[in-house]
């Protein structure tokens, strides 16, 4: 050994840090972009995901996340170059499937890069702003595809092609076209909607306005609607088959309007088969395509409604002015009430229950309905004759329909409150003589009229029912009281007491009852004052009715059915064989007209004279004579003897009807007034009628100057001033 | 491998493991192992038998555990970085936090973690991120924290003073921060929170003219993608800004305006912004002011009128009257406005009562501490709230108050940092940033055990 050297200690120089292979990054991606290729060549078999998948995360983590980037973008622009060619090479209709074949090539391919890939998607392109590799590969297939020159225009007429030879009726490969489109929309909405859409749109506008110009000149109304719905239904299954669901309302609104909006007006009137061809005919079918097309475009229903309306109109007042129909009031409401339920029927089933057009219906039949001053007067005349005869043996159900029906025409009358007087009399009579077929019905008419128009509307009417039930069992109790001996001999009386202003009739002065009949009525106002006290009883002879047994001549015996007054003649008859009128009229005390309708009923109707008059004559004369007929005969026991109708309410009396409701309107007018005077104090003219004739509106419809008339009568009688500034304004005084 | 069945056996760095396709299934298709089963890569027809990962097999023992039964229990010998880092790999990233912490409950929590800050002082803010990350803005910086924890690039304004900063989403950050005199520069800015890079600055125009101005509190409106600042400008630019989140540009102004009795309210000075998505208002509190008093008021930006408001009326305050030191808004149950004083009572404002609602109603059930004022560093005390519960931050400890009279049920304190100057919970955890040496705690409430 020698000697020991000083150990020497080399300090090495500090060594740089370790280095990566400098071609590391250049080998790990030519890895991968071989691995790119394979799989863009179908040939991914033979590649290992784990390898790929590390080789990815390594460049990421040393940083060669840029590279690795834009070898992508390069790669897949490259393969998508020769994709490119290979579709621009497919000749005629194999240009779609090539396409599409490709597309969906492309498709998986991006998947299998992504997996590989997602390393670098989860780091590098979120911290530096990229776009996600399956984003990315979509903008360059919309880039290198489906915007190159050579594509773009020939897809578009491919497509467009396709479509129109659907429209003509051949059969098209629609899986094909689905995909395509699903394309489209993938690479984004903006895509579908530049390069598909709009041009689309444009050509079908085209396509319906050749289309629907050759049509309506030589089809009618409903076929043409036809073809309409038709093209309509194919072009929404042809979204649903193949285009995007956001299409559908784009590709509608274009066929509704060329086929629709665009020919509206000429279609509605077309002639001979138009909308009022299609209301007069009944053609459901039709008008419920009409509806259902039209109310797709803007303004679509408000045509039909306008034109509804208006043919309505000219047919109701047509209906409601024509001479021929006012001679029979039943027939005129019958009329109506026809023309109400095929309106119904034709709303019901054809424009689906649509509110603005039952809301047409009711104007309409508000409108023609008031146009004619009596219909109120009819109305109450129909019910009269269903209550009468027409309800009789009609079930519940029916009457109650019967009942509705002629409640949806009151509601369409504006004088409600001449409708009541009507109808007070009416029912009045009808009550007096029994001759009501059904006291439910007529109870359940007058709870209708009091829901829709309130208590004091009915309260009169319902006072008529209490009267009668009431008078029943009075006239127990009078009978009862009587004891049997009274009850065996003579006349027996049924007195129905009535309570004034309830009823229609005006008091009128009674006739002198036979002596043989004043015992008895005696006894009933005696009773009838000592259950009630404090009340007057007077006597309405002029209403009441009569059972007679007469024996005539030959042993002929019949019972007679007379009213009070034709009772009081005959029983003169009893004492005497020959009368004359003055001396009935001195007897009896009726009135003039009523002697001599009471008369004629009983000598001069053929069959049911059981007086005879001398001279022989129609009419009834001052020194007439009268003997009771034994040559009477009938063959039945039972005999009615009518009244000879009075004449029609004459003009006069109808005036005077007239006079009577605008009488009674006054009172209510100024009410009105003076209710909303108190509440608001100070109030114009203007507001005073408008309000006014909106509290009034449920009863009838005050004329302005009725109004005026009635606020200058306040003025007079101090309820109400005017201001002193503006003459316009009322002031109310307490 | 068998065919037909769902088996998988899987080569981890030598270590063999087996599993069902159905438990790899859990991982998603955007995970690589979700991906590894995809029939295009032929994977499960591997002549071998067995797919060999190159990865550590130690952690993807835990991963698979976790995909098996949702639970993550990590080994000691484990680091977490480690399994992150995995986790990162396979994409299972987003497991893996979800597996962490369960929803916030204030009365579970625990204390997670303690991360020591950078610079002492004056630490302005901490704001909890969406996705559990945070960010902590002192001086002219705005530290970036991810929800691993890992401190990111900063966020600085050009080093201007930082007012507030926001998560706007996971990755985008609005900071907002103090102009000053004569450069144009403070206001908004947007951020990056992974790279801390700016990516816009959102703009206050007068007249067709940009403004400079600095920028204070700061609030969003996710659901109408709106920002929210409170803006003192040099003129008439007083206000509360909005910008719309999406397009970056300024929407709308609500300048200040005239209050009763002459005086302005202070809306260009508001320490706190809060929008109410029940009642489309924005809360704005002035606490301390400059020259007026107290304001607490609801804007409504689209009649352009306070809808509501609060005022401390003026009066010359007292030294021991009590002082709102902090609000927030409640939306839950009544919808009302909870005050904090200094001496750590609550009040409530009720919203809806007309001006029978605009005296506070101090609770005094829930005062928790009085006197001990004779501290060093006081802190002003912080409110947040979460799920109908409230978070009241105070000197050394954080209270928790719940149910409909808000009874003090937990109270969190850690040990180290001295008092808290901010809290902040999102992303189900909470946040507190500690004046003293700029620690911040992170707490989180631990899963539910499954035993």
């Amino acid at each position: 050994m020698n000697t020991p050297k000083k150990r020497n200690f080399k300090i090495e120089a500090f060594k740089h840090r370790v280095e990566v292979d400098p071609k590391y990054a250049e080998k790990t991606w030519k890895v991968l972009e071989h691995a790119i290729h394979e799989i863009y060549n179908h040939n991914a078999s033979g590649l290992s995901f784990e390898e790929l998948y590390r080789n990815a995360y390594n460049m990421v983590l040393h940083k060669f996340g840029d590279k690795l980037y834009s070898g992508l973008i390069a790669t897949m622009t490259l393969h998508l170059k020769e994709i490119s060619k290979s579709i621009e090479a497919a000749q005629g209709g194999l240009f779609l499937e090539e396409l599409n074949r490709k597309w969906g090539e492309h498709n998986k391919a991006l998947q299998m890069i992504r997996d590989i890939l997602m390393y670098m998607d989860r780091t590098y392109v979120s911290n530096n702003n990229k776009t996600p590799v399956h984003e990315l590969g979509l903008s360059l297939w919309r880039e290198h595809i489906i915007h190159s020159e050579n594509i773009r225009s020939r897809l578009l007429n491919m497509l467009l092609e396709q479509i129109y030879r659907e429209r003509t009726g051949e059969v098209i490969d629609r899986g094909l076209m689905r995909n395509i489109t699903k394309m489209l929309s993938d690479l984004g909405p903006s895509v579908y909607q530049e390069d598909f859409e709009k041009p689309f749109l444009e050509v079908s506008a085209s396509f319906y306005s050749g289309e629907s110009q050759q049509f309506i000149e030589c089809c009618s109304c409903g076929e043409y609607l036809k073809k309409a719905e038709r093209w309509l239904n194919e072009e929404m299954e042809r979204v649903t088959h193949y285009l995007d669901p956001k299409s559908e309302p784009k590709i509608t609104s274009v066929v509704e309007r060329e086929m629709i909006a665009n020919h509206m007006q000429r279609l509605v009137h077309m002639e001979n088969s138009g909308l009022v061809d299609m209301l007069v005919n009944d053609r459901y079918e039709d008008l419920g395509r009409m509806y259902s097309l039209f109310r797709r475009v803007p303004d679509g229903l408000s045509t039909i409604r306008d034109v509804m309306t208006s043919h309505l109109r000219e047919k109701g007042k047509q209906l409601v002015t024509d001479p021929e129909r006012l001679r029979d009031p039943v027939d005129f409401v019958q009329h109506l009430l026809d023309e109400k339920d095929k309106y119904d029927k034709i709303i019901g089933s054809s424009f689906n229950n649509d509110k603005t057009f039952l809301n047409a219906l009711t104007s309409s039949f508000e409108y023609f309905i008031n146009l004619n001053g009596r219909a109120p007067e009819f109305i109450s005349l129909y019910v009269d004759d269903k209550f009468r005869r027409g309800l009789r043996g009609v079930s519940e159900e029916d009457v109650e329909a019967v009942l509705d029906k002629v409640m949806t025409l009151f509601r369409y009358l504006q004088e409600k409150d001449v409708f009541e007087k009507y109808y007070k009399q009416h029912l009045a009579k009808r009550l007096l003589y029994g001759k009501t077929v059904s006291d439910d019905a007529e109870r359940s008419l007058i709870v209708k009229l009091k829901t829709e128009c309130g208590y004091q509307f009915t309260s009169k009417l319902e006072g008529m029912f209490t009267d009668l039930k009431t008078s029943q069992d009075t006239m127990q109790g009078f009978s009862a009281g009587q004891g049997p001996e009274a009850a065996g001999e003579g006349p027996a009386i049924v007195v129905q007491v009535l309570t004034t202003g309830s009823w229609p009739m005006q008091p009128s002065a009674a006739c002198n009852l036979p002596a043989e009949l004043l015992p008895v009525c005696e006894r009933f106002r005696a009773y009838y004052l000592g259950t009630h006290t404090g009340r007057r009883l007077s006597w309405q002879t002029n209403m009441g009715t009569a059972d007679l047994r007469v024996a005539f001549a030959r042993n002929q015996r019949h019972e007679l059915n007379v009213s009070t007054h034709q009772m009081c003649i005959l029983m003169l008859f009893n004492s005497a064989d020959r009368l004359g009128y003055r001396e009935i009229e001195q007897a009896t005390e009726i009135p003039a007209a009523d002697l001599r309708r009471c008369l004629q009923s009983l000598a001069c109707v053929k069959g049911k004279n059981v007086l005879r008059k001398e001279p022989m004559s129609k009419d009834v004369g001052d020194d007439d004579a009268f003997f009771v007929n034994d040559a009477f005969a009938s063959k039945y026991y039972k005999v009615k003897i009518g009244t000879v109708a009075a004449q029609k309410d004459s003009e006069p009396e109808k005036q005077e009807t007239r006079q009577r409701v605008e009488e009674d309107r006054k009172p209510q007018i100024e009410a009105a007034i003076v209710r909303i005077m108190k509440s608001r104090r100070v109030l114009d003219h203007n507001n005073v009628v408008a309000e006014v004739t909106r509290q009034l509106q449920s009863r009838f419809l005050p004329n302005p100057v009725v109004i005026k008339k009635r606020i200058e009568s306040l003025i007079e009688r101090e309820f109400l001033e005017r201001d002193k500034a503006d003459r316009k304004l009322y002031r109310y005084l307490a | 491998m068998e065919s037909g069945t769902d088996r998988v056996r899987f080569n981890v760095g030598g270590r063999i493991f087996e599993t069902t396709a159905t438990t790899l299934a859990g991982a998603g298709r955007q995970s690589m192992l979700g991906a590894v089963l995809d029939e295009d890569w032929n994977v499960r027809g591997a002549a071998a038998g067995e797919y060999f990962i190159d990865r550590n097999p130690a952690c993807f023992a835990v991963l698979l555990d976790l995909l098996r039964t949702g639970e993550l229990h990590l080994p000691p010998t484990i680091p977490e970085k480690l399994l992150c880092r995995e986790a990162l790999y396979y994409g299972l990233l987003d497991h893996v936090r979800a597996a962490k912490w369960s929803p916030l409950d204030g009365n579970r929590l625990q204390l997670a973690r303690t991360v020591t800050g950078r610079a002492p002082g004056d630490g302005a803010a901490i704001r909890a991120g969406p996705d559990g990350g945070c960010c902590v803005a002192h001086g002219s910086m705005v530290h970036v924290y991810n929800w691993m924890l890992d401190e990111l690039k900063p966020i600085t304004l050009d080093y201007l003073r930082v007012n507030d900063a926001g998560y706007m989403d996971f990755d985008k950050i609005v900071v907002t921060a103090s102009e000053r005199p004569g450069r144009g520069d403070g206001g908004l800015g947007l951020f990056s929170s992974s790279t801390g890079e700016l990516r816009h600055r959102f703009q206050v125009t007068h007249q067709n003219q940009f403004k400079s101005f600095t920028a204070g509190a700061l609030t969003f409106d996710h659901a109408g993608r709106r920002i929210f600042a409170s803006c003192k400008g040099r003129f008439n630019e007083y206000g509360i800004g909005v910008w719309d989140q999406v397009t970056g540009q300024q929407t709308d102004f609500f300048y200040e305006l005239a209050g009763t009795g002459g005086d302005t309210v202070a809306l260009g000075e508001a320490d706190k912004l809060q929008w109410l998505e029940g009642n489309r208002c924005l809360m704005t509190a002035t606490l301390f002011p400059k020259a007026d008093h107290c304001f607490i008021g609801l804007l409504d930006f689209r009649e352009k009128k306070v809808a509501w408001s609060w005022s401390d009326g003026g009066s010359i305050v007292p030294p021991d009257e009590k002082q709102v030191l902090a609000a927030v808004a409640m939306e839950e149950g009544g919808p009302c406005i909870c005050v904090v004083n200094q001496y750590d009572d609550l009040g409530f404002l009720d919203l809806r009562g007309g001006a029978a609602g605009r005296s506070i109603r101090w609770n005094s059930r829930s005062r928790f501490m009085r006197g001990k004022m004779d501290g060093m560093d006081l802190c002003f005390p912080k409110l947040e709230v979460n799920d109908g519960q409230l978070f009241s931050s105070m000197n050394e400890s954080i209270s928790v108050f719940s149910g409909p009279e808000w009874v003090l049920t937990s109270r969190l304190s850690s040990s180290s940092g001295g008092s808290m100057s901010d809290i902040s919970i999102a992303g189900d955890r909470l946040f507190a940033l500690h004046s003293d040496e700029n620690v911040f705690d992170v707490w989180e409430t631990p899963p539910l055990p499954t035993m």
